[in-house]
């Protein structure tokens, strides 16, 4: 009986609280989005624009505002690029490049954080911080002495020197940001798996790097968008046109007095496409790596 | 299980290569950069030793701790950018719709060489025809600013594109971390009648705070050394009013025929950025990492 | 967990099989080039020929005449010399720069190469690092002063191949809009500018963010004011830089400035950024290298609407002043030099020798560029704003070298500096010259 006559009052005090809420919950979803959005809005423009870019004549870039839509879309910027510049051969020491640098990265950034969290032994620290000054110091002191090394095992002029050179710059930093996700993953699995008789290389190949799919994509993405778009070890260390990369063939379009912007444009929104997919392509295997049930099991 | 997981053949055979490569190609130069400090050499002729010289002058440099002062406010206002960009990853992370397609957004600027950037902010920034002073006129401000070509604000000017460079780096990493909090844990959470903030901050946040950790020393660092940007679109200018040590050391170097000078500076770069990780790390000290 | 284990292991299977094809492609590249790459080195026989490596800073891309002109002269040249092969390498003008300073911490020059006059030269010769061309040059075929500015002790070390003057280029109709005529007197030159500023028209556009721009500006008020010898003086320290004309010079910058005569924000603008602003009519004059000259007359790229607008005159005379209009403000561009440390010296002079007198022929007509060597125009058919820059060029009494070329390296970075101060209102006139004649004095 008591229930009963309750009821009805419970019922009417909810209806205004959930209504309230729910409508405050609205707001509050709508200037997130509104935020999300501008956001969006800032990031893509440069895409945006750097096609207007690419399609304009060289008069039409300076003076106009960045907003304006080329008068005539200037399609012969990219014909330029594509031939007088070279671009098919640049663009694939690029992609062979940067592949095989972000590989070797992958493949020994990950060795190293793994032997320094999971395993036992007194100087992980010190390796560990010889890996973490790695990272304070700054390209340009380098790039003399680096000159000397290479000249002197006639490695210049060599696209190993390029490879060598991205594969170890990247290292320090893949290796930080590798020991911040390694640091979460709990060492029970790799326990029980060295209870159940399993050696190490087993462990590493076949337990903990699976697990790590999701942060290797996000180094790997990392990687290649700095391999890709690196520009001052391959213009220092390459004088072959044969071995050149693209960032180095976009400077065949800037001259001693004049500098042709349009091609300049097109080679750059060439250049980005390859990135652009792969980067697609990766980001969706940091989720599908998480869907994959990383833990449990 | 000690013995395996402590198998020295192993964890030489693991580490070698890296170590090996990292000595070789990142650390001998270092230490001839050092070396080269030692002498007044305009990178040309002949070398001539002058011991500590350069470090001296160095230390007296005006120039040096202005460029030092300009470095570290970028490395300040990168830090605190990210925690705008730790806020969105918890947005973009959480399972709100379309969060997959604005994240895949918002990264794409990370792509851009820094070519592509220093045009297009050189052109936002454009005191006559740009966007930057288009808009503010549009909202009625009179006289607009000059932005690079001001040594009042310059410095901060330029400080926008570089930060935003990076807003997809970051973001990326977050949201890897976030997402790497197992559901169950969550799930937990909201049965247990914790809301969306709650959530938020007493679960992620603390699940995450090893990876945050390690991006504010990358901030901090890469703001540090930061060269690119600055370089090309002001060139340290005007008059040094955007002088960082990356492109003042540079500028040593390369341009000046200073090239003992410049490979000191390079050296000076290195201690400082050690000071600050040190200090850095000292400040963001916690206990264990948390595991789940 | 062996669902999940079956998934573990098809992961590791694609990524080992992904790796090793990857790492199988880099080692086929890898071991496909090395056999390739040996023969490179200059001076070894490339089976009978002698390899001879040369560096220069015309891309196919942006300056296609240029470097066909090279092309073609090394083709023919190789033809008539079987037993050569000049091998070149080509960057850009600021990554050809910072290239060669790598090159020359590592004594590692190319056996040809381009420079640049006086202050950035003088290390190279120093160090050693440049062969002395005396035995190839033939004095009497350049013009009066442009191999100076690439002596040592009266011996040249580079032999260049452009020259160049800066006029005063202006808009005819925007001039014409306001009824304004060339002015032929610096009083003339400020009731124009002052005419335009008061319309709203930006009268003068300059890219003070490469600083140089400016140092032009300056260095023709200095030249009209102090004559031509005042500020080389100070350069060469047989004079000072506190002279009261160069002060004067720049008490004059500063009035253009207050008077808003240049464009708003130029100490933000770069050099390129700056010329749009005159391609697009939106300022009426621009100081700048006779190297735009293809853009004001042949340029496919640029509309014959605008290049019709363009006209130039000489910066004007200065009421009281001791130099005259004739008087220039430019010099020699960039020139060739052969190493000393080459394995095949004799053969890259006797090239650069033979691709000096062939750029000479053709440099105007095809890609528009003023040779140093004296040139001969009759007969050929050249766009009349070239014609009367060459005939300006002979009567010329006096071309002023820049003064950042003038001056080394470090004194050169705190004149431009300074200029970008005096130009911003940081500087005061005295602390500007004072500044410079500081850094002249203290130079070892």
């Amino acid at each position: 009986m008591s229930k009963v006559s309750t009821q009805p009052v419970t019922t009417n005090l909810s209806v205004p609280k959930t209504t309230k809420k729910s409508y405050l919950n609205k707001i509050g979803f709508g200037f997130l989005y509104l935020i999300l959005g501008a956001f969006a809005i800032i990031q893509i423009y440069p895409l945006v624009w750097l096609v207007f870019f690419s399609l304009k004549t060289n008069q039409e870039v300076f003076g106009m505002s960045p907003f304006s839509l080329p008068q005539d879309p200037n399609w012969e910027n990219y014909t330029r690029a594509w031939t007088s510049g070279n671009i098919g051969l640049y663009f694939f020491n690029s992609v062979w490049i940067t592949v095989l640098s972000v590989v070797l990265t992958t493949i020994l950034a990950s060795l190293v954080t793994f032997a320094v969290t999971r395993m036992h032994w007194k100087l992980s620290g010190l390796v560990l911080g010889l890996f973490l000054v790695a990272y304070m110091i700054p390209l340009h002191s380098t790039i003399i002495p680096l000159f000397n090394m290479y000249n002197n095992v006639n490695l210049i002029d060599n696209p190993v020197s390029i490879v060598l050179s991205y594969t170890t710059f990247n290292l320090p930093l893949t290796i930080m940001i590798l020991l911040g996700f390694y640091k979460t993953f709990p060492r029970e699995i790799e326990e029980a798996a060295v209870m159940d008789g399993c050696s190490v290389h087993r462990i590493f190949f076949q337990i903990t790097l699976p697990m790590t799919v999701p942060v290797l994509s996000t180094t790997a993405i990392i990687n290649m968008i700095y391999n890709w778009n690196e520009f001052v070890f391959v213009n220092t260390f390459i004088s072959s046109d044969k071995w050149k990369t693209l960032t180095v063939g976009i400077n065949n379009f800037v001259g001693q007095y004049l500098t042709d912007w349009g091609a300049i444009g097109a080679t750059l929104v060439i250049s980005i496409i390859p990135i652009l997919l792969t980067f697609l392509f990766l980001s969706n295997k940091i989720v599908e790596g998480m869907a994959a049930g990383s833990v449990k099991g | 299980m000690k013995n395996v997981m402590s198998n020295k053949f192993v964890i030489t055979l693991y580490t070698l290569p890296a170590l090996l490569l990292i000595l070789v190609l990142i650390y001998i130069p270092i230490t001839l950069s050092g070396y080269y400090g030692l002498m007044d050499w305009d990178g040309i002729g002949e070398m001539k030793f002058i011991g500590l010289e350069n470090y001296v002058t160095l230390v007296q440099d005006k120039v040096f701790w202005t460029s030092t002062w300009h470095s570290f406010q970028l490395a300040i206002f990168s830090a605190a950018s990210l925690l705008l960009y730790l806020g969105i990853s918890l947005v973009l992370a959480s399972k709100i719709k379309g969060s997959d397609l604005l994240r895949k957004i918002y990264l794409i600027p990370m792509l851009l060489s820094s070519v592509a950037i220093a045009q297009l902010w050189m052109k936002i920034f454009d005191p006559n025809n740009g966007m930057a002073n288009r808009l503010l006129e549009i909202l009625g401000v009179e006289n607009t600013p000059l932005w690079l070509a001001d040594p009042e604000i310059a410095l901060y000017s330029i400080f926008i594109p570089v930060i935003w460079q990076y807003a997809g780096f970051y973001i990326l990493i977050y949201y890897a971390a976030l997402k790497n909090v197992p559901d169950e844990v969550i799930e937990a959470a909201k049965i247990d009648g914790a809301n969306a903030l709650q959530i938020a901050f007493r679960i992620k946040l603390p699940l995450i705070s090893g990876i945050f950790k390690v991006t504010i020393m990358l901030a901090v660092v890469g703001s540090l050394k930061y060269f690119d940007l600055i370089y090309v679109m002001t060139g340290g200018g005007p008059n040094g009013a955007s002088e960082v040590i990356a492109s003042y050391m540079y500028k040593e170097a390369f341009k000046l025929n200073n090239f003992g000078y410049g490979s000191a500076l390079g050296f000076g770069l290195l201690v400082i950025c050690l000071v600050m990780t040190w200090l850095t790390s000292k400040l963001t000290k916690s206990n264990d990492d948390v595991q789940f | 967990m062996k669902h999940i284990q079956g998934g573990f292991r098809m992961l590791k299977k694609k990524a080992f099989s992904t790796i090793m094809s990857l790492t199988l492609i880099g080692g086929l590249v890898l071991g496909g080039c090395s056999s390739s790459s040996t023969s490179e080195d200059s001076g070894k026989s490339n089976g009978d020929k002698t390899v001879v490596k040369m560096m220069h800073l015309w891309p196919e891309g942006s300056a296609k005449a240029q470097y066909t002109i090279v092309d073609d002269i090394i083709k023919t040249y190789e033809k008539e010399h079987p037993d050569i092969d000049i091998q070149t390498e080509i960057l850009a003008n600021e990554q050809y720069k910072e290239k060669i300073k790598v090159l020359s911490a590592s004594n590692e020059l190319p056996d040809i190469g381009i420079t640049w006059a006086a202050g950035y030269m003088k290390p190279f010769v120093e160090g050693n690092m440049f062969a002395p061309l005396d035995d190839i040059v033939q004095e009497d075929k350049f013009v009066a002063g442009t191999l100076d500015a690439f002596s040592v002790d009266q011996k040249p070390y580079a032999i260049p191949l452009e020259l160049n003057i800066a006029p005063v280029y202006y808009n005819k109709e925007i001039f014409k809009k306001y009824n304004l005529e060339v002015p032929k007197t610096y009083d003339e030159f400020l009731k124009v500018v002052k005419t335009l500023a008061d319309k709203g028209v930006t009268p003068i556009t300059v890219g003070n963010k490469d600083r140089w721009t400016g140092s032009m500006w300056y260095m023709y008020l200095a030249d009209r004011i102090g004559g031509p010898e005042t500020l080389n003086n100070a350069i060469n320290r047989t004079g000072s830089f506190e002279d009261p004309a160069l002060v004067k010079a720049a008490e004059e910058i500063t009035k253009l400035v207050d008077m808003n005569a240049f464009v708003k924000g130029f100490n933000g603008l770069s050099n390129d950024e700056a010329k749009g602003y005159f391609m697009n009519e939106q300022a009426a004059m621009y100081i700048m290298g006779t190297w735009e000259l293809p853009n004001y007359t042949t340029s496919p790229d640029v509309d014959q609407k605008f290049k019709d607008k363009v006209g130039y005159f000489k910066f004007p005379a200065y009421e009281g002043g001791k130099g005259n209009i004739d008087s220039f403000v430019g010099g020699p561009g960039v020139a060739l030099f052969a190493s000393e440390q080459s394995k095949v010296k004799d053969e890259a002079k006797q090239f650069i020798s033979y691709l000096v007198e062939e750029w000479g022929k053709r440099s105007v007509v095809e890609a528009g560029v003023i040779p140093a060597t004296t040139v001969d125009t009759s007969g050929s058919d050249l766009a009349q704003m070239y014609i009367d820059i060459l005939k300006d060029l002979e009567n010329a009494t006096n071309i002023t070298l820049y003064a950042d070329v003038q001056m080394s390296a470090g004194v050169a970075d705190v004149h431009l500096n300074q200029i970008q101060a005096l130009f911003g209102g940081q500087s005061t006139p005295k602390e500007f010259t004072k500044a410079q004649e500081e850094a002249l004095a203290s130079e070892k």
